[in-house]
């Protein structure tokens, strides 16, 4: 990490939805298994207790909210990327 | 690229999302970085930014009056943290399209600003 990237061309837009109950099933299957779940207007607020984590979802996004903890925050990526398509 | 009644066209990703009747998913990620820092968060602030510039060749890095570093797409800012006037909070956040850029920094950022700065 001592170079910063190269300015790359940009990354595919996603698209799609993330689906609460699956994703949760996900989750739990990765040993995340404290989930608050709080309904919101457009989706849905998931706390993750044990790792102070907060998961934003919305039908036409998703926000992770976390400390700097990167191999959680690339593991969340991951996971939510799993119920999206790329193009 | 998209091919349409027989005939191809060049437009934005954006505009061929919104032609193939898809909705585009915006996945953003904020992190939050602790920094020992026992100057004002304004100090703090340009020395994040200076200490930017530096290491960040070729980028463009903006120092906006609304007490945000921006470097390209990604947002920085400063808050103190309310047990400690020592500790600063850093939020980092950025959306996927940035997603390499992002992780380098909140990597560079943890490891705490040069002292000299």
């Amino acid at each position: 990490v001592e170079e910063p990237p190269e300015l790359l061309a940009p990354k595919p837009l996603l698209s799609g939805a993330v689906p609460l109950e699956p994703f949760l099933a996900t989750l739990n299957k990765h040993g995340i298994t404290e989930v608050k779940v709080e309904d919101t207007a457009d989706g849905h607020i998931l706390h993750l207790q044990a790792e102070d984590t907060l998961i934003q979802l919305d039908e036409d996004g998703t926000h992770i909210v976390c400390d700097n903890n990167e191999p959680l925050r690339a593991t969340l990526r991951d996971l939510v990327l799993r119920f999206l398509q790329k193009l | 690229l998209i091919m349409k009644d027989n005939s191809l066209r060049l437009v934005s990703p954006e505009q061929a999302l919104k032609e193939l009747g898809l909705n585009e998913h915006q996945l953003r990620f904020t992190c939050r970085v602790q920094l020992q820092d026992p100057h004002s968060d304004t100090d703090t602030l340009s020395r994040v930014y200076t200490h930017l510039k530096s290491v960040l060749k070729g980028y463009t890095i903006q120092h906006l009056p609304d007490g945000t570093v921006m470097v390209e797409s990604i947002v920085v800012k400063v808050t103190a943290s309310s047990e400690d006037p020592n500790t600063k909070v850093l939020l980092l956040s950025w959306s996927y399209q940035d997603e390499e850029l992002g992780s380098f920094l909140s990597t560079l950022l943890r490891k705490g600003l040069p002292t000299g700065l």
